[in-house]
This record gives C-alpha cells, structure tokens and sequence, in this order.
C-alpha cells in the first residue's frame, strides 16, 4: 500500500480560517502604511523638476546629480563620510563602555539586586530623547554646568568647546544607545552558561584568560547585534546631530553636517523633493549594506 | 593563595566603580531637568540662585506645549492600542501556524522598526500630501502604528512562546472551537506580554519626534512643539515640562518592572 | 494440573473477535508518517464499552501518537477512527468528545478549579444552575469540594491531577484518554492513586484509553494491555496472558523478568516439545504444530525457577553457578552463569539475609514446571 502524506485533521489545520483572519489586518495595514510610503519614497528619487513642481516619471537625473557630484568635493560627500566616521566611532565607543557595564551588572551586583539595576539602567530610554538632549545641552554648553565646575575647580581657563561639535552628537547618541545596548549585551552575557566559565577556571586560566578566550568569544552574537544596532541608528538619528551637534558640528574630518541633517535640512527647505527623496533611497542603500554585513558577520561566526 | 582573593576584590571595586559612573552619566540628563526646573534664573548655570516655582506656573500657561501635550496624550495611547491588538493577532498567527511564506511575511512585519524614522517621515509624508492627508493628528497616527508593530508583536511573540501548548489543545479538547480557545485561554495567558507590549509601545510613540515632525504641519504632539522651542525662546520652562513628562515615565517604568523584565528574563509573574 | 494453556493471545492484524455492534472505541488501520519515516504501521485495535485499555510500551513505540489521533491533535495518513458506530475521523479537536487527561495536566493558570471543571459546559449552551449543579456532583466524585475557589497554583501534584479529571469528565463523554497521568506525581502517590483510577473507571463504566510506560500501572488497573513497539501492536490480552504467555521476543523481554533461550526442537511429543538449547535440555507445552529441527526461543520465567543443590522433581532442570546477587527490597535477584556460558536470572521473593546461605560460585540445580515455559517462534 502506498501511503500519501498525512491527511490533515482540522484543527491543527494550515487552512484555518482562523490564520487569514489573524494574519490580514497586520499584513494589510503595513503593505498600504508601510510598503506603499517606501515604495512611493523609492519612485520619488527618480522623478524630476520642472518649473519648481515635481513631475513623475523614470530618470535616472537625481542620482546621476548626486553622484557626479560625490566624486568632487560636493557636500553630500563630506556628508556621508562624517556620517559614516561619526557611526563608526560611536558604535566602537557605545561597545567599549556598554559591555563592561554588562559585564559588571551581570557578574559585580548581587544576583537579588540585579533586576532593579538593569530597571535603573534602561530608565533613561523611558524619558523623553529630545528632552534629555535639552539637558545635556544645559550640561555641555559653553557656559554650561560642566565648563563653569571645571573653571571653578581652576582646572580650566577657557571653556571648551564641546557643543556644536561631533563630540557632543558623540553624547547624545552614546546616551541614547547605552540603555539598549547594556540591555541587548546584559541578556548575551546571562545567556552564557556560567559552567563553562568555571570549566575554565578549574583547567587553569586566569580571570582575564577565562575572558578573553571563553567570555568574549561567546558574547559575538551579541556584540554584532549591538553594532548593527547602533550603527544604523547612528545614521539615521536626526536630533542629536542638529541639537548637540549644532547642525555642522565639527570633527576630526571637518565641520561638515552629518547626511541625516542634510536630508532633514533639505526637506524642510522643499526645493526638490525628487532629489532629497533619492538622497534618502541612499541613505537606506548604506544602512542595507551595514545591515547584510552584519548579519553575514555573525552567520559566518555560528 | 594570597594573590587571588585581591585580584577577585580588586575586580570587583572596579565593576562597582565603574557601575556608579556609568550611573552618574546615564542619570546626569535627568536630573538636572527636574533640578533646574526649580532654579530662580533664566539660564539653568551654577552657582545656584534660589528655588521658584514659576517655570512650572509658566508652563501650563503657555498654551501651546499644553496643547502639545495633549495631542501626544491622545495619539499615542490610541496608535499604542490599535498596534497593540493588530499586533496581538499576528503574534498569535504566527506562533501558531506555519506556511509557505511565513518567513518573508516575518520579516515585512519587522522591517519597520530597522527603517530610521527620517525616511519614513519623508515617505509618508510623500505619500500623505498626495492624498491631501497630511498635517492631521490622525496622519500622525496612522505612521505611529507602523513603526508600533514589530515591538508589539516581538513582545506579545515572547510571551506567547512561553506558553505551554498543551493548555490551548486541551480547551479544543473539551470542546471550544479556535475562537474561543483562542478568547478564554490564550488572551488571559497573553496579558502580561499585551500590556508590555502597550506600555513600550506608548512610550516609543510618545516620545517619536522626527515622524511626528515631518507629518503633523499645524497640529504638532509634544516632542515636535518642544523642537520648535528650542529653536526659538529657549525658556527654562522646557525643564518644567521635562520634569512632568519624566514623572510620567516613573509610572511606565514601574509597570516595566512588573510586567517586562520577567518576561525577559524568563520567570514567571507574580500574578495569576 | 497440567493442562495446556491455548495461546489466544496472538497479535493482530485480524479484528478481535466480538460482537460488530456498540464497539465503544475502532481503531481501523490506522498509519502514520512523519516525513519519510513510518511511525504507526497500519493498526488495529478495539476498545470495548466500559473497558479498561492500558498501552505499555517503551519511548517512541508511537502509543502517545496513537492517543492523539483519536483526540484529532494528529493527522494520519490511513485508517479510520470510529467511536459509537461513527466515524470521527474528519471531525476536528473540539467536536469529537473524546476529552484527554494531560501528562502535565494542563489545567487553565488563569481560572480557578471550580472555573476549570466546569470549562467544557460553558462553551456551548448551558444553563447557570445546571452548570453549577454538574461541578458540585463532580467535586465531590473527586473529592475536591473544599478546592472548588483555589487558583491552581495552590494545588499539589495530586490534587491537579483531580481536577484535570474532573474537567474531563464534566462531560460524560464515552470514553476518557490519559496520557501517563501518573508520571508527574510522586511514587507513594501513584500506588494509591492507580486504586482510585479504577474505582473510578468502574464506577462510571466509561472506558479508559490509558497511556503509560510504567508496567506496574498497566497491569494494576487495566482489564486489557496493548504492548506496543515501534509503531506495532505486538501483544494484546488480559494483564495474566500478557504476563505469563508473552506472545513475541519484544513482550518477552519488556514485560516481567523472562530469560530467554535460543534454541531447536529436538523432539514433538503431543504438546510437549523438546528444545536443546546451550543452557541445557527444556521441555514445553504448546499446541501450535512444531517440527524437530525448528529454530525456537524458549521463554522461562525468572520468578518460577527454584534453586537446590540437588535435581529437583519439576519438568525441567538445568545446571548453573551463582555469580552474584542483587537486593531489591523485598526480593533478591540471583545472577547465575550456566556451564556454557550464559547467563541466568532467578527472582525469590525472600530477605537478602536469607540469600546469603547460598555462597557464590556455588554449583546449583535451577528447576521449574514444564507448563511454565513459553515456546517462541525464531527470532525476527
């Protein structure tokens, strides 16, 4: 007797009613909310301008003007390269002081307080970003709390000028990842089997030797999540880069705006809309390519 | 042997150490909102002037923040709501059921918490000015419930997963259709992860600025209104304001702490 | 006396033999795959009206498969399953009426006992008296009348298990699937619990469809055990004829302490046949026909030999050295190695003390009664 496949019984059955009516609304609601706008955004970045009214249509105008101009010194280049440097450097600097701070609750605080201090360390993402960004404003200003402290305690005699440079965009970002990031490294570290620490230790390694080559390497998964995580953030964040970062905030590369405040910029001034739509197709074309390196990276580390 | 002991302290007096820093530095911003809410001068320096209450007189007799605040206090609930219960049925189709296409369909429904807000603002608002829809509250609502989902439904998926199965078999067992197990026995199960999930969701809305800015025209919610102070009178009473939208974060915190965290950590809740 | 025991207690595929009409239960052959693999291969099994049906067998043999598909939570690829004459293989989960009781329980967190009991008659219409009236009748059935408005956290092992039994039967459904329910109480609970289960079973004349892989269980309560084995029945039969007439190798070994013998017919004297094995010469009764050259296994039972130092007087008697000896509470298990090597098991039911009388390597007459032997075909 051959046999067929099971029969289904109903239910558990794949043609329940049941699926279509729990699954339509959300698949609905985020292809006309969601697809649609990005679709439209992507179509946008190849219409073109006439008599200052966009026209629809197929042309490749915006982006041959965007890149012609990359390759000189235009300010979209000096955009995206500040963009890029500032992601780097903030992603590099969140995971430096993020994970000790993991590793500390994780290992440091007594196993009773450690839910109150992972609620203490993720609070801040509770209060409002814009908020918090008035307040290291306050903080950071050049006759800020923490200029008039230090010239006080005579440590300084001129202020230093952290607002309206990268390194304050560097803060308000770093302030804003810190909670995820702690959160997304504390559960990678609590995950790790802590027998396999103490085999460790019991064959001979030392404190820093159990880290480097047991810990660490079991915290990638982790630690690529929270890169991932922080550098596309750190891309597209707006407010930081405007509000702590004065709009051209400077850095080691030049006061140049990050690409972010270009797009932002460009669309409150509404001059051409066809072309700042392409120059955010491009902005998702980077974070695309972050986003597959990404996952290529910790696929490649399983 | 004497050298291990110190080294284990002297690990441990730098995590504390470190651990008090990184502390300071995260609470830093927060507190010198609330502190300085009460300082008696126009700029919020040192040395310290004396105490007022007049930034807060001043902040709610100042209507347009007010205003703000409620156009934020009545979208965010409701796109918090809406993405909630959409989001409950997809967690729940989706733990449940497998099919062809089930990946893509997970990955759609995810994309949107990856996408920067900065592009959505300019791709909605490309497509609500073409149908005349933008610069309305409810404009802002709609966007908010997009990029809502994926924390709802991750959330409530977490919760669901904690489910044993056998308890949703054994109500069909005796003899209730789908809905109605899915009504009387999955829903109760899921109340934690759907208040969680309601809870993040308000917040993140509450707190979006960039969407909000770019579609709201007239009717701005709390964080674009505040944008729009800093640009021009830069008065202390933001710090009034923070100071009450901080409160308000307290409370969400608190329903954080009874509701998320054991669920991320996997234990179970006091309740039930 | 020595009568010859008939072995009716051969497995299917043929139907047991009883009347067509008000078969409670049909299993009809009844198969299943997993993907490429085969699980349940083409089953059939009846369970009576108002019987007892224990499945026994080890992990995987595929009886909790079977159990759910009879509650419709499985699919199969062919057969059908019949409860009261009609066909229930096309029904889904929640219109079969076969309600189950978890291995877990899976009592509702969320509802109180009272609320979980009366779960399946307020799905449909109902009314409110009624409704309450039928809990009350079943709590104290269960004995859980003082438990009625407890949260289930509060309960113990014992006491879910009650209830999850109590909302089974809330019903009056025809028959009752257990899935181990014993296996997630404490041992002296089980003891206790297995005598009410069957009080129980017969006082409702429900039948039982009960799943298990504890032997003890299956024979304490159970009219009738289906031993199972890779997705195969290989014995169906009352808890004696399973015990003392093991049907194949499988159910030999899985069930009771039974050495087995390898060995062929050296002589056909009416019923009683003659086996040369490497253990020594052993006779049996069987009355299935037999030839002088067939390969046979020869089943003895370990707690019908008797151990002496000289021949004894039984049917059979072969030779062997004890090797050691093991404690087991209230019996001893004697480990004996025969002249050619083999091994050999004898259970007595006596203090360890006792057993030390008898020194190790001493050279023993192992003996038993000629009817207490099992003849098995070859080995497959």
């Amino acid at each position: 007797m051959r046999l067929s496949l099971n029969r289904p019984t109903r239910p558990p059955d794949e043609a329940s009613l049941l699926k279509y009516f729990c699954l339509a609304p959300v698949v609905i609601y985020d292809s006309l909310f969601f697809l649609l706008p990005l679709l439209f955004l992507v179509w946008i970045g190849f219409w073109t301008v006439e008599n200052y009214q966009a026209v629809p249509g197929f042309s490749l105008t915006n982006y041959i003007d965007i890149f012609s101009q990359l390759f000189s010194r235009s300010r979209y280049a000096f955009a995206i390269a500040q963009s890029l440097w500032v992601a780097a450097t903030t992603t590099l600097l969140g995971l430096l002081l993020c994970y000790p701070f993991a590793l500390a609750l994780a290992f440091v605080v007594p196993p009773k307080l450690q839910r109150f201090a992972l609620v203490l360390a993720i609070a801040p993402f509770w209060t409002s970003y814009i908020l918090r960004l008035y307040a290291w404003q306050t903080v950071i200003n050049t006759n800020g709390l923490l200029n008039t402290l230090l010239m006080k305690l005579g440590l300084i005699d001129a202020p230093l000028q952290i607002i309206f440079t990268q390194v304050g965009t560097r803060i308000g970002l770093l302030h804003y990842l810190a909670p995820i990031m702690i959160l997304i490294l504390y559960l990678v570290v609590c995950n790790i089997d802590v027998t396999l620490l103490n085999a460790s230790k019991n064959l001979g390694a030392t404190t820093w030797q159990t880290f480097w080559r047991v810990l660490l390497p079991l915290s990638k998964p982790g630690l690529v999540y929270s890169a991932v995580f922080g550098a596309i953030i750190s891309l597209g964040d707006v407010l930081s880069g405007i509000i702590l970062g004065g709009g051209t905030g400077k850095s080691i590369l030049g006061s140049f705006p990050l690409f972010s405040t270009v797009i932002f910029n460009e669309y409150a001034a509404s001059t051409n809309l066809p072309r700042t739509s392409a120059l955010a197709t491009l902005l998702i074309g980077i974070m695309v390519v972050i986003l597959a390196a990404g996952l290529q990276f910790s696929a490649v580390e399983e | 042997m004497a050298s291990k002991p110190f080294s284990a302290r002297a690990l441990t007096v730098t995590g504390w150490l470190y651990l008090i820093l990184g502390y300071g530095l995260l609470m830093l911003p927060i507190l010198t909102l609330v502190i300085f809410s009460f300082e008696n001068s126009r700029f919020p320096t040192l040395p310290w002037t004396g105490w007022t209450w007049s930034w807060y007189q001043e902040m709610f007799t100042d209507g347009t923040l007010i205003e703000a605040l409620k156009a934020s206090l009545f979208v965010s609930p409701l796109a918090a709501a809406i993405a909630t219960v959409l989001g409950f049925f997809g967690a729940y189709a989706l733990n449940r059921f497998e099919f062809r296409g089930k990946q893509p369909l997970t990955i759609l429904l995810i994309v949107p918490i990856l996408v920067p807000p900065l592009i959505l603002g300019v791709a909605f608002l490309g497509l609500l000015s073409r149908v005349n829809l933008q610069g309305q509250l409810y404009s802002i609502l709609i966007t908010h419930v997009v990029i809502l989902l994926p924390t709802a439904i991750a959330l409530i998926t977490l919760r669901l997963m904690q489910m044993p199965k056998a308890i949703e078999q054994a109500a069909w067992n005796l003899g209730a259709t789908e809905w109605q197990a899915l009504w009387r026995v999955v829903l109760p199960w899921t109340v934690p992860g759907i208040a969680g999930a309601f809870l993040l969701a308000f917040t993140f809305s509450f707190d979006e600025f960039v969407i909000a800015w770019f579609v709201s025209g007239f009717e701005p919610t709390l964080p674009v209104s505040i944008y729009n102070f800093l640009g021009s009178n830069l008065s202390p009473s933001l710090n009034a304001i923070g100071t009450l939208v901080f409160l308000l974060s307290i409370l969400l915190l608190v329903g954080v702490e009874l509701l998320l965290i054991p669920m991320l950590l996997n234990k179970p809740t006091r309740s039930r | 006396m020595n009568q010859p025991v008939p072995s009716t207690t051969m497995a299917p595929p043929e139907a047991d033999p009883s009347p067509v009409i008000s078969q409670d239960l049909e299993l009809r052959q009844i198969s299943k795959c997993y993907g490429q693999q085969q699980v349940l291969h083409t089953i059939n099994l009846t369970v009576r009206q108002g019987e007892f049906v224990a499945i026994m067998g080890p992990s995987g043999c595929g009886k909790t498969t079977l159990l759910r598909i009879i509650a419709g939570l499985e699919g199969i690829a062919a057969g059908s399953v019949v409860l009261q004459g009609q066909e229930i293989t096309q029904l889904p989960v929640n219109r079969r009426n076969t309600p189950m009781v978890w291995q877990n329980f899976a009592l509702f967190p969320h509802l109180n006992v009272r609320k979980n009991i009366a779960f399946g008659l307020t799905l449909g219409s109902h009314r409110k008296g009624e409704v309450r009236q039928k809990v009350q009748r079943m709590a104290a059935l269960m004995h859980l009348e003082e438990l009625l408005d407890r949260r289930i956290s509060e309960l113990s092992g014992g006491q879910k298990q009650r209830v999850a039994i109590a909302r089974a039967l809330i019903t009056e459904p025809p028959i009752l699937l257990l899935d181990e329910p014993m296996s997630a109480l404490d041992p002296h609970l089980r003891v206790r619990m297995q005598g009410e289960l069957k009080r129980l079973q017969q006082s409702l004349e429900i039948s039982f469809f009960y799943v298990t892989h504890n032997q003890n269980e299956a024979f304490s309560m159970a009219d009738r055990i289906v031993v199972m084995n890779q997705g195969r029945i290989e014995q169906v039969g009352t808890p004696a004829e399973i015990y003392n007439q093991p049907a194949t190798h499988f159910v030999a070994e899985f069930v009771g302490n039974n050495n087995l013998f390898d060995g062929k017919v050296t002589d056909v004297n009416g019923t009683i046949i003659t086996v040369q094995c490497p253990q020594g010469k052993i006779h049996t009764l069987s009355d299935q026909p037999h030839t002088p050259g067939d390969n046979v296994t020869v089943v003895v039972p370990a707690d019908r030999i008797t151990l002496a130092d000289q021949p004894g007087a039984l049917g059979n008697t072969i030779q062997a050295t004890l090797r050691g000896r093991e404690f087991l509470g209230s019996q001893v298990i004697y480990l004996l190695e025969t002249t050619a090597g083999y091994e050999v098991q004898v259970i007595r039911q006596e203090a360890f003390s006792q057993s030390l009388d008898i020194p190790i390597d001493a050279e023993l007459y192992l003996s038993w009664r000629t009817q207490d032997t099992v003849l098995l075909g070859e080995r497959s």
